[in-house]
């Protein structure tokens, strides 16, 4: 999509970098508030991990202390007819996580407790409870952690609706536009310049959500943080008779399995390619695609019968201490961050939310994912 | 010259252009692998057929050049793995492949693409209904299998394609009900005087409509199927002129076959990453090569049609003339020998290839068809998406092909793409006024076909599984 500039270049309110659920849901929410909105994106919007994830809906591979901000991601997501404009066929299904050994039950166990106290309605349950809930399950099974808050979303149909939704609001959307660089304006906010655009474009505040592209352009604003970009690997099947109904993931929190509404069975858990942020993910390395797939095979033992249909890799952003970047990156509350939220597809609708309130001027607590807690030097400023 | 390299090569497709590479390159002194997908080596054209197709099918050149070719393989140095695919590879060309014993791989070695083609397809109303085919499926069929599709078959699409397989029922003593053509009669014509340069062509063709005319057979130009319905006496199917929509014929036929013309198989070439470009001509994706086959990736050769079509006469010049490129890029021999070699094999080939090219066309005459498709019509039939799904999603602002794949999941399904691409790119193109370039290809993606699961698991407890450290909690 492109865009005609008038003669007078338009200062926008806000300039969202970064086209995915997190940036979109910003955009969204500021140009309700009555913001003159872009998003910006360097390739097609949701190409990234927002649109390649597994649809996962979870509470058992969410970060524990990120357990409420998930819940409220997965009601925004089963809601989404009422404030995406569209129902994206988020299903609420039950979650198991399960223990094969002795070591996993007390991992299980021990992971359960601390969600527990974080609000996540987990409870530990024996294994012919679990097979009574999932008949697919391995019966060879010792324990399971069961949450009655998970789901799935078939991620395809995000995009589109998150697309309707952005023309519906007015958002200028500049897509296969890759930012060159973003420089502040004395006291007009910042000029981006965009890759194959001959005009800078000018917002009065800029948002940065680019996952696993984020760490050059904090740089731009002296946060010296090191992303972490974790190749996922995502395998799926063709069609099978229904082989199970609940989102299942081992105590480790290294698969997760479910099947969806045409039969298919999507096989994640965050098993590792080759890859990097310049040419995406490049190459599955055969032994974790071994090792993933054994896995779910053990899980659920019916999938013998399944034919892999399709593999590819999805690139995951992570800081330091795998906590979120959420709140202003300069003193002037002028440039903001979003991303690197773990199992972000879950809570993402959610934190892309919180991150316009504190934009429109409300003050919810974002203290824990301030990204100025990687840099001394720039904690104080930021907080002025 | 450098040192010679005599590092091994891999010849993927045992078709006419990868059989005849792979010869060539073990007599420069290589050690050769070819790998084909089938039974026996021979491609499309060259296939081996049954035993039963040998007793009920006239002899033919297709049969007797194919077991000259399987016995000239034979006598040669090559490793020949047959009922093996390449299911994946790596940008250093670590090739992936499935066959009778399970899983493997080949380090990376020099590669010659020679997987030829694939027949392009546009749908229409009713089109998953049972015993319609595609035109080169209905020739397998015959050919191969020495069964007709039905007693009567109408035969549809554009190419030289539907002559040859008209002509085939009915050397069968099947009916061809009627032959429907996308493309004007004058250009057949034109082409009839083209082909007086490759007279082994002009000859068959000659023969071929000699037979269709005797018989009285309907023939349809600038038309195309439109519709096909499941009828007590078999299948109802609708003809629509290409410039009247509007304007229809009806036959009732037992079966139909329907395809338009073929395009180079590029799933392995697009993974490897090498350079591609859309010949307009054709309507298709190909490969970027030079005349010998050299790609913009130095180990990675492509040959055939699966460089660009242009038959099985081209096919076996261009495989002759990639085996020497290797030789001489490898420093076997050297720029004089490389030249005598190749002289005469480039004379025959810049001729032919000229009046293949003449061909193109023809075979992409169907090429409106998937613009103006019904909004109710199935495109991919994988995933059951229909035409009036992607106009809402290029509507919505999917301007390239893997968006509109990503929205709607047209092309996620087990065939890639092959059947759905050419009528979503035109449907996306026609909306957004934009050309074959901006729409894209969709991305390759690995595996290359399902592979079943228990191949890669094989047999394994759990404690052998490699479980990385637990996620962060």
């Amino acid at each position: 999509m492109t865009v005609a500039f008038h003669e007078s270049p338009v200062i926008y309110d806000a300039i969202i970098i970064g086209a995915g659920v997190m940036g979109a849901t910003t955009a969204l929410f500021l140009a309700r508030a009555g913001l003159k909105v872009a998003l910006v994106d360097r390739q097609d919007m949701f190409r990234a991990a927002s649109g390649v994830n597994a649809g996962t809906l979870t509470l058992h591979m969410t970060r524990a202390q990120l357990i409420p901000h998930a819940i409220r991601g997965r009601e925004m997501w089963l809601n989404s007819a009422e404030w995406l404009g569209e129902d994206v066929g988020a299903l609420a299904t039950p979650g198991l996580s399960m223990a094969f050994t002795e070591a996993e039950e007390d991992l299980l166990r021990q992971r359960a407790s601390v969600r527990q106290n974080m609000g996540a309605p987990i409870e530990i349950i024996s294994a012919e409870k679990a097979v009574s809930i999932e008949p697919g399950v391995n019966p060879r099974l010792r324990a399971a952690a069961y949450c009655a808050l998970d789901g799935h979303i078939p991620t395809y149909r995000v995009g589109g609706a998150y697309a309707r939704a952005l023309k519906e609001a007015g958002i200028t959307l500049i897509e296969n536009a890759p930012v060159e660089s973003i420089s502040s304006v004395r006291g007009q906010g910042h000029e981006i310049r965009l890759t194959g655009h001959a005009r800078a474009i000018h917002g009065r505040r800029v948002v940065l959500s680019t996952g696993a592209w984020l760490e050059k352009m904090l740089g731009w604003f002296g946060h010296d943080i090191s992303i972490r970009c974790l190749i996922n690997q995502l395998v799926v099947t063709e069609t099978l008779p229904p082989v199970m109904g609940s989102v299942l993931s081992i105590a480790n929190g290294l698969l997760s399995l479910k099947q969806f509404a045409n039969g298919s069975v999507l096989i994640g858990g965050g098993w590792q390619g080759e890859g990097n942020i310049r040419d995406g993910g490049t190459r599955v390395i055969p032994e974790n695609l071994q090792g993933n797939v054994r896995l779910a095979q053990h899980v659920v033992p019916r999938l013998n019968e399944a034919q892999i249909l399709r593999v590819w890799l999805g690139l995951e952003s992570e800081t330091p201490d795998a906590m979120p970047l959420i709140g202003a990156l300069t003193p002037d509350d002028d440039a903001f961050v979003v991303g690197c939220v773990h199992s972000g597809f879950t809570s993402g609708p959610y934190m892309g939310r919180l991150l316009a309130e504190r934009i429109l001027g409300a003050d919810p607590d974002l203290s824990a994912f301030n990204p100025s807690r990687f840099s001394p030097s720039s904690a104080t400023r930021a907080q002025l | 010259m450098s040192k010679p390299d005599r590092s091994p090569v891999t010849v993927i497709g045992g078709g006419v252009a990868g059989s005849t590479a792979a010869i060539a390159l073990s007599r420069h002194g290589l050690p050769v692998t070819l790998i084909d997908e089938q039974p026996s080596a021979g491609g499309q054209i060259f296939r081996a057929p049954s035993s039963y197709a040998r007793q009920t099918v006239p002899p033919n050149h297709e049969f007797s050049g194919g077991d000259a070719l399987r016995q000239k393989l034979a006598t040669s140095n090559v490793r020949v793995r047959l009922s093996t695919r390449v299911w994946g590879l790596s940008p250093s060309l670590t090739l992936d492949l499935l066959g009778p014993d399970g899983m493997d791989q080949i380090p990376p070695s020099t590669v010659v693409v020679a997987n030829g083609a694939t027949e392009r397809f546009f749908p229409f109303q009713g089109w998953t209904t049972p015993r319609i085919t595609g035109l080169a499926g209905a020739s397998i069929l015959m050919r191969n299998g020495g069964t007709l599709p039905g007693q009567s078959v109408v035969v549809a699409g554009s190419g030289p394609l539907l002559f040859s397989v008209a002509h085939q029922v009915l050397e069968m003593g099947g009916k061809v009900t009627a032959i429907i053509d996308s493309g004007n009669r004058a250009d057949w014509t034109r082409l009839g005087a083209m082909l007086t340069l490759d007279s082994s062509r002009l000859t068959q063709a000659a023969a071929w409509m000699l037979r269709l005319r005797k018989a009285g057979i309907p023939v349809h130009h600038r038309s195309f199927l439109s519709a096909a319905e499941e009828t007590e006496t078999g299948l109802l199917l609708t003809v629509s002129d290409m410039d009247h929509p509007e304007r229809h014929h009806f036959y009732t036929a037992e079966a139909a076959a329907c395809g338009y013309g073929l395009k180079p198989s590029t799933l392995i070439t697009r993974t490897a990453g090498v350079q591609h470009r859309y010949d307009s001509l054709g309507g298709y994706l190909e490969p970027v090569t030079d005349v010998a086959g050299r790609t913009s990736h130095p180990d990675l050769y492509v040959t055939g049609d699966a460089a660009g079509i242009r038959g099985m006469a081209v096919a076996r010049l261009r495989g002759l003339v990639t085996a020497h490129a290797v030789a001489h890029d490898r420093g076997l021999i050297p720029a004089k020998a490389y030249a005598s070699l190749t002289r005469t094999p480039l004379r025959h080939l810049r001729r032919l290839d000229a009046v293949s090219r003449r061909m193109l066309p023809l075979m992409n005459a169907g090429r409106t068809i998937g613009a103006r498709l019904p909004d109710d019509t199935i495109v991919c039939r994988c995933e059951r998406v229909k035409a009036g799904t992607l106009r809402t999603a290029i509507q919505s602002g999917a301007e390239d092909l893997n968006q509109l794949k990503a929205w709607t999941r047209c092309g996620m399904g087990p065939c890639q793409g092959r059947m759905c691409e050419d009528s979503a790119r035109a449907l996306l193109t026609t909306a957004c006024n934009s050309t074959p370039e901006e729409a894209g290809s969709f991305t390759a993606r690995i595996p290359f076909f399902p592979l079943p699961l228990t191949s890669v698991t094989g047999d394994f407890s759990y404690s052998d599984i490699p479980l990385p450290k637990a996620a962060p909690l």
